[in-house]
């Protein structure tokens, strides 16, 4: 066993995405704990070119796994050739980090944790902390003795902050070619784009998010310009996506994204479990909802009864307005 | 063509959940449903094969011998035959010990598609069905909002992050979907007589060929409690709209939010 500490490093055009920069960051503080080397298993279009660039932020060694754009599964049995023998093995728990975490779990038969917020190593053994069922529990988890390695660790958005301004150059390498492999098969056979602006939810630090009780795409509008004073983004409920208000891409929650941000606002949403899974582990959450009765208004930090059509625009103004100031 | 649905018991939301010596749930003592996104997975099958698109739909649960429920309640849905993995060695069985026995078993049920739900509700790993693709050696297409089966190939719509993609791959296969697939169906009165003539089969590690040593779980909870307690919620009610603005503008100024 080695103590190296591997990460997925997924890249969209050239560019790495925010969770590879997080995951390098809680790679390098992992790395300097067990005394390994950070390493990166880069994928996706332009991950060839912009490989070298993590470098900067604290990893050691990149790994290309391939540099097109096809479903992230295909890149997996890649993955399970690179990591040898490495301590751990973070993903970020999206459904493209889920794939391949999923897959070296079966191909390597390693122990799986997560989807986690925090990390502790006690000389090299990992401690994993998880909220499990729909948040009523909080348990913290280590491989078994004598279990294979790398352990996989699903991390979720915003639990490691990128480190940012370094100076340091990674060697980069290839990826052994690996046969023909099953998981290798899946291909896009159609791209469709339907949001010319889509945000990436998983990487906003503020999010407004809105429910049932925002009626509307204009009500969406309304959102928007306070999320745009936040300088954040807009969220939704699975309701507000299901009317065809937003995007599915927007939606928070058990079968949507799972967001970590500093700030959560939720305007005219109920709060219920399978909302409230996909943001718990937010820092400050605040609620607006004309329902005193709202089980959010029994988990936000900072609960206002009221109408959201009269509130929201006042409070843009008063942001604005302080902001200016 | 035939489709097996994996799908798992869990407590329902609402349960009140107990753990035992060992810090495992005891699954005994809670209600239990069908975990709702597996509840999708049914449907899909379901929708196939009344589009004729298959001919078989057969559910495959691993879980203590109470799960045979959720597997009658499928069952009630439609669908021909259900199969039950139950033993004690499986008690507090992790995500990999659980992609073992469903992988093994479905050797053994050898279908065209295994599908499964996008998430559990009791644990959000969603890694057992990639790590069963990955055990059986067949591709995966995982987080489907549709499957369509057609001349030996499986597709699924799946959210990029400004659209959709379609992804094909060959069957066998492994597949998972979302719960944009459509609503699930009610079991009706007739579909829950029929459910009882129904074939539902027990089988232990050995009619799949494992044992328990096979099986040893990989990882080891060190504790389990209620999470932190929050400081209680700061309320603001019955105020004007414009001091409702300006209380939450202090409150996020304060956080140095703003």
């Amino acid at each position: 066993m080695t103590n190296d500490i591997f990460f997925l490093a997924e890249f969209v055009e050239g560019q790495p995405q925010r969770s590879a920069l997080e995951l390098a960051a809680g790679a390098t503080r992992l790395a300097a704990q067990s005394g390994g080397q950070a390493v990166a298993l880069a994928y996706g279009a332009g991950a060839a070119a912009g490989a070298a660039g993590l470098g900067a932020h604290g990893v050691d060694r990149v790994v290309v796994l391939g540099d097109e754009n096809r479903p992230a599964i295909t890149f997996a049995p890649a993955a399970a050739a690179s990591v040898g023998d490495g301590l751990i093995f973070l993903a970020p728990a999206t459904p493209n980090g889920r794939d391949i975490a999923a897959a070296l779990v079966g191909k390597l038969n390693v122990p799986a944790f997560g989807p986690v917020n925090e990390i502790n190593l006690d000389g090299t053994t990992l401690h994993a902390k998880q909220a499990t069922l729909q948040g009523s529990v909080v348990t913290v988890s280590q491989p078994v003795d004598g279990a294979a390695t790398p352990a996989v660790v699903l991390v979720l958005a915003n639990t490691f902050t990128p480190a940012e301004g370094g100076s340091g150059s990674a060697e980069v390498s290839e990826a052994a070619s690996v046969d023909d492999d099953p998981l290798a098969r899946a291909k896009v056979v159609e791209s469709h784009t339907e949001e010319q602006s889509a945000v990436n939810l998983e990487e906003a630090t503020v999010i407004v998010a809105g429910g049932r009780g925002v009626g509307g795409p204009d009500g969406f509008e309304t959102l928007g310009e306070l999320a745009r004073a936040l300088g954040g983004a807009v969220g939704a409920s699975r309701a507000a996506a299901d009317a065809g208000w937003v995007p599915y891409q927007l939606q928070i929650g058990q079968t949507g994204k799972v967001v970590k941000p500093s700030l959560y606002l939720g305007c005219g949403i109920s709060g219920a479990i399978q909302h409230r899974v996909g943001m718990q582990t937010a820092e400050n959450v605040v609620a607006i909802n004309k329902d005193p009765d709202a089980p959010i208004g029994e988990f936000a930090d900072l609960f206002v009864v009221g109408d959201l059509f009269a509130i929201v625009p006042r409070l843009t103004d008063e942001i604005k307005r302080r902001k200016g100031a | 063509m035939k489709i097996v649905v994996c799908i798992k018991q869990v407590p329902a939301t609402t349960a009140d959940k107990r753990y035992e010596a060992d810090l495992t749930l005891d699954r005994a003592s809670v209600d239990t449903v069908i975990n709702p996104l597996d509840e999708y997975a049914i449907e899909q099958a379901l929708r196939l094969a009344d589009a004729g698109k298959a001919d078989q739909v057969v559910y495959l649960s691993m879980g203590p011998e109470q799960a045979a429920e959720a597997l009658r309640r499928a069952l009630a849905m439609g669908g021909d035959e259900a199969y039950l993995v139950t033993d004690a060695a499986l008690s507090g069985a992790d995500e990999w010990s659980t992609a073992r026995v469903l992988a093994s078993a479905l050797d053994k049920l050898a279908p065209d598609v295994a599908l499964m739900g996008m998430a559990s509700d009791d644990a959000r790993g969603s890694l057992v069905p990639g790590a069963v693709a990955a055990m059986r050696n067949v591709p995966l297409l995982s987080y489907g909002a549709e499957l369509r089966l057609e001349d030996g190939v499986a597709r699924i719509r799946r959210l990029n992050a400004s659209g959709h993609d379609i992804i094909e791959a060959p069957m066998p296969l492994v597949a998972s979907v979302t719960d944009q697939v459509g609503e699930p169906r009610y079991a009706s009165l007739k579909g829950i007589m029929a459910a009882k003539r129904k074939p539902l089969e027990t089988w232990g590690l050995s009619d799949i060929g494992l044992s328990a040593d096979d099986l040893r779980p990989l990882t080891t909870v060190d504790s389990a409690e209620p999470p932190e307690a929050k400081p209680p919620t700061e309320r603001v009610e019955n105020v004007a709209p414009e001091e409702a603005a300006t209380r939450i503008a202090d409150w996020l100024a304060a956080r140095k939010l703003i």
